[in-house]
């Protein structure tokens, strides 16, 4: 760690003139559950460190008719506390509270969750789920882009020099539309996931699913959409030969990407359990009463015990 | 060099400090208040727990300059004028010290944890101390004084 | 008489209790003394190799007082049983994390600075991992007499015979993996001058061996080294090889000034010793009722590049090999074998944790085969006090087994019960 500067940030425009002022010698740090070992283990190598985490805007979640936004700073913890007891959002509280332990969570925000690209990000897929929208602000002004255009590689995102990501948006949950999300990881606490999936389900009131997205980690260069698995889905009537057949789906489209790793073999099975009970959270909190019934008839142990 | 203002158990400091630095190292090499451990420097362990404005960090992970203008408690803030905190007195009584290198994480864990929620179930302990290890005691004893020291607090009010 | 007991049967609140529920107590990298240098291990990156060592670079960096190599140990040898650890490399290294150098320095980050200034060449050399491998006749040689560290044997009956008279034998190869302590203190220490005597404060399991290899390997008498040992944080057998006390104690003895050092968790981990990993292979037979007739074991056990207490461990595992149970034949054969892996040494349990991975699934498959309760083959074949174990022991004092499947026996019912 060989760092010479450092600075406090006590708004946006600061944050940026600082970016921009020092380019690539420069990095945002926040929560600095990531930064400060990458630093010390020399992984990282800037020697200015612009710090947001005091930044209020940023640190803020909105909810207005259309969408929920949050701040880039915003904790893990914040977003457990904000969205207690909505469980339309369970995929938001549930992947906010895999990440790391109670300290960790105090610390590490959002949006550094989604900088650093990492395919394990538990937060990410959930957002790719709904759909997100991050706004980056720089010198030249502010512009949006989704955040799955904005995950570029693995560790790569779509930051130009003196760029800032400050906030992410998607839009608002309505009756019959849920978001969920379940990780494999190797322990309870401070597990980094081993596979993640995320599903965004909305149900018709003919009881067919009108609207699905699903998403992954650590089966990618970074978190990714699985088109695959929302084609076969859509449209369907959601009984257990569909959700089934979409597992199916997922998993042949896992093992095609993971051909030759070592831990293909086991991603691709993990994948479909994993899949399968985001699907079932999704139909359980999401159903009119039969819904429910479906998926505790043909799961039964996922019927609410989670 | 960068000047930092921290108030840390009720006392405003202000410093000189290195860019590089931690707040772990400010807290240990800086202020002399040895009762913040390092195990692992890389948020896995806990030993090195601080509460910062009103919530748990891993002062291996936060940047010292980062807690500029913020309240910290350390574990020996956590005695005042009448003695041990309720939390120190239910780790002594329930026998849950035995190396005790986790164990001023682990006690500020347990008031963060009791700040929010008074009375935790058995399971919310344990979610709440999740990121602090002990090796020595299989957790046990320790679950038991956090559960201890609620009832200890619980009593106070009264 | 039990009324007149103020500490036995009572619970009372530990001594040390109160400086650790305050954060007082004092642990070794809570010391800090003026003057104080820092020192850092240079420790090798590769598994088996010969090495040269250029200090050229780091020798001159602007705060750097000295680096020790093994020229200035004048007794270069440790270890708890025999001596196979040199305190540093002499020129081949035997695992990843054998020290090399020791640099002391004005600040730790200068200290740090130089030892990665240090050129240390390496010239690989075959290496072996496996100590199934190591134990055959063309294996890399770890050291100059061989890889076999130690065979144990435990003969009692005619197994030959006995297997034989078996209505169900299982055969099972059974491998455990290597464990750290993972104590919660990474090492640390300092150590500092006393007039003519070196005072050396250390987390250790053994002050007065520490007292006795520290004197040894600077060639003073015992009475001239002092070791301290505060608060230690964990152990778990990890603390009973000496990591950094020979290292300070010559530091601080050649520069007159005291001398600290506190390793990184990365560090500890290459630094003390792993629990051994075993590959144990099994026999076992009963008769058509489950009575055991005959149990035969194959125990290799993995100690790394240094002996430690492989000796005693590997002598534990063959002594614990039938597990808990009575066997009338009995052929252990359990064997220490030295690897280019990280050295093994004391953990917890001390070689006898190792085999009940082995001995108790054994037990499950029989009862498994014979349609048995796995309970009910524990309970007919347990030893209890008057029991003569396979070593020839008679257990005289209590063996309260029977005692731990009953409760074991309650929990399951109580668990079964829950399922309904």
């Amino acid at each position: 760690m060989d760092i010479k500067n450092v600075f406090q940030a006590k708004d946006v425009p600061e944050a940026i003139n600082l970016l921009d002022q020092y380019g690539e010698a420069a990095k945002v740090i926040a929560g600095g559950t990531d930064i400060i070992i990458a630093l010390r283990e020399n992984h990282v190598k800037v020697s200015v460190l612009v710090d947001i985490s005091s930044i209020k805007e940023l640190k803020e979640i909105k909810t207005s008719d259309d969408w929920v936004e949050m701040g880039a700073a915003v904790t893990f913890t914040e977003v457990m506390d904000y969205f207690k007891g909505h469980k339309e959002y369970s995929g938001l509280i549930e992947a906010a509270s895999l990440v790391g332990s109670p300290q960790i969570r105090n610390a590490a925000t959002i949006g550094g969750n989604i900088c650093n690209a990492s395919p394990a990000a538990d937060f990410v897929p959930p957002l790719l789920a709904l759909d997100a929208v991050l706004t980056v602000e720089g010198k030249e002004g502010k512009r949006e882009v989704r955040l799955e255009d904005f995950l570029l590689d693995k560790g790569r995102v779509d930051l130009n020099k003196g760029e800032l990501l400050t906030t992410i948006k998607f839009i608002r949950l309505r009756k019959g539309q849920t978001v969920t999300f379940s990780k494999l990881g190797l322990r309870k606490a401070l597990a980094i996931s081993r596979l993640s999936t995320a599903v965004y389900l909305e149900i018709d009131d003919d009881e067919k699913c009108a609207e699905v997205r699903v998403a992954s980690g650590s089966i990618g260069k970074h978190g990714l959409r699985e088109r695959v698995a929302e084609e076969s889905l859509k449209g369907k009537n959601l009984d257990k030969a569909a959700i089934d057949e979409a597992s199916k789906v997922l998993s042949n489209e896992v093992e095609k990407r993971l051909a030759g790793r070592s831990s293909c073999e086991f991603k691709k099975d993990a994948v479909e359990g994993i899949f399968l009970k985001a699907v079932e959270k999704a139909m359980v909190h999401n159903g009119d009463g039969s819904y429910c019934a479906m998926g505790t008839q043909y799961y039964p142990r996922a019927a609410g015990k989670e | 060099m960068k000047t930092i203002n921290v108030k840390i158990n009720g006392e405003n400091y202000t410093r000189e400090i290195n860019e590089d630095m931690r707040l772990l190292d400010f807290i240990r090499d800086e202020l002399k208040l040895y009762g913040t451990k390092e195990g692992c420097g890389e948020g896995e362990c806990g030993a090195c727990t601080v509460i910062m404005d009103g919530v748990t960090v891993n002062s291996c992970m936060v940047m010292a300059f980062q807690a500029n203008n913020k309240e910290i408690l350390t574990i020996e803030g956590m005695e005042d004028e009448k003695g041990l905190h309720p939390i120190q007195q239910a780790f002594l009584d329930e026998g849950a010290v035995q190396c005790g290198f986790c164990i001023p994480g682990m006690v500020l864990s347990a008031k963060a944890l009791l700040d929010k929620n008074p009375k935790p179930s058995r399971k919310e302990i344990k979610e709440g101390i999740s990121g602090n290890l002990c090796r020595c005691t299989g957790y046990n004893k320790i679950v038991d004084s956090i559960e201890k020291a609620s009832q200890y607090l619980e009593g106070e009010d009264q | 008489m039990k009324k007149n007991l103020e500490v036995v049967g009572k619970s009372v609140i530990r001594v040390d209790g109160f400086s650790k529920v305050t954060g007082k107590a004092t642990y070794s990298q809570d010391l800090t003394m003026d003057n104080m240098l820092w020192g850092k291990t240079l420790r090798s990156t590769k598994p088996h190799a010969n090495i040269k060592l250029n200090l050229t670079k780091a020798e001159v960096i602007p705060g750097v007082v000295r680096i020790l190599t093994y020229k200035d140990v004048p007794h270069n040898h440790h270890g708890v049983v025999f001596k196979d650890h040199e305190v540093l490399s002499s020129g081949r290294v035997r695992s990843i994390g054998t020290p090399i150098a020791f640099v002391v320095a004005e600040t730790e980050k200068i200290a740090v600075e130089a030892m990665k200034a240090i050129e240390v060449e390496y010239q690989e050399l075959e290496a072996v991992f496996d100590p199934v491998e190591a134990m055959k006749e063309d294996a890399p040689k770890v050291h100059e007499n061989g890889n076999l560290l130690y065979h144990y044997k435990l003969r009692l009956g005619d197994v030959d015979a006995a297997f034989k008279e078996c209505a169900v034998i299982v055969e099972n190869q059974y491998k455990t993996s290597m464990v750290d302590h993972a104590f919660l203190q990474p090492e640390a220490g300092i150590a500092y001058l006393e007039e003519d005597m070196v005072v050396v404060c250390a987390a250790t399991q053994y002050p007065h061996f520490d007292q006795l290899e520290i004197a040894e390997a600077l060639e003073v008498p015992t009475e001239k080294v002092k070791v301290l040992n505060p608060a230690v944080g964990g152990a778990f057998g990890g603390r009973e090889d000496i990591t950094m006390q020979i290292h300070l104690a010559l530091a601080s003895k050649l520069t007159g000034r005291p001398v600290k050092t506190v390793y990184s968790r990365e560090e500890s981990f290459v630094a003390h010793s792993k629990r051994h990993p075993m590959i144990m292979s099994y026999k076992t037979g009963a008769d058509k009722n489950g009575k055991l007739i005959a149990m035969e074991a194959k125990i290799v056990g993995d100690t790394g590049a240094y002996a430690s207490w492989a000796i005693n461990v590997l002598r534990k595992a063959g002594v614990h090999a039938t597990g808990p149970y009575e066997i009338p034949n009995v052929k252990v054969d359990s064997y220490a074998v030295y690897t280019n892996n990280p050295f093994a040494g004391a953990m917890r349990g001390f070689g006898a944790t190792q085999t009940p991975i082995g001995h108790e699934q054994q037990m499950d498959m029989l009862a498994e085969k014979l349609n048995m309760n796995p309970l009910e083959i524990r309970f007919l074949n347990a030893l209890k006090k008057g029991s003569k174990t396979a070593t020839g022991q008679i257990l005289e004092e209590s063996f309260p087994l029977k005692e731990c499947l009953e409760v074991l026996e309650k929990a399951f019912k109580k668990d079964a019960k829950g399922v309904e």
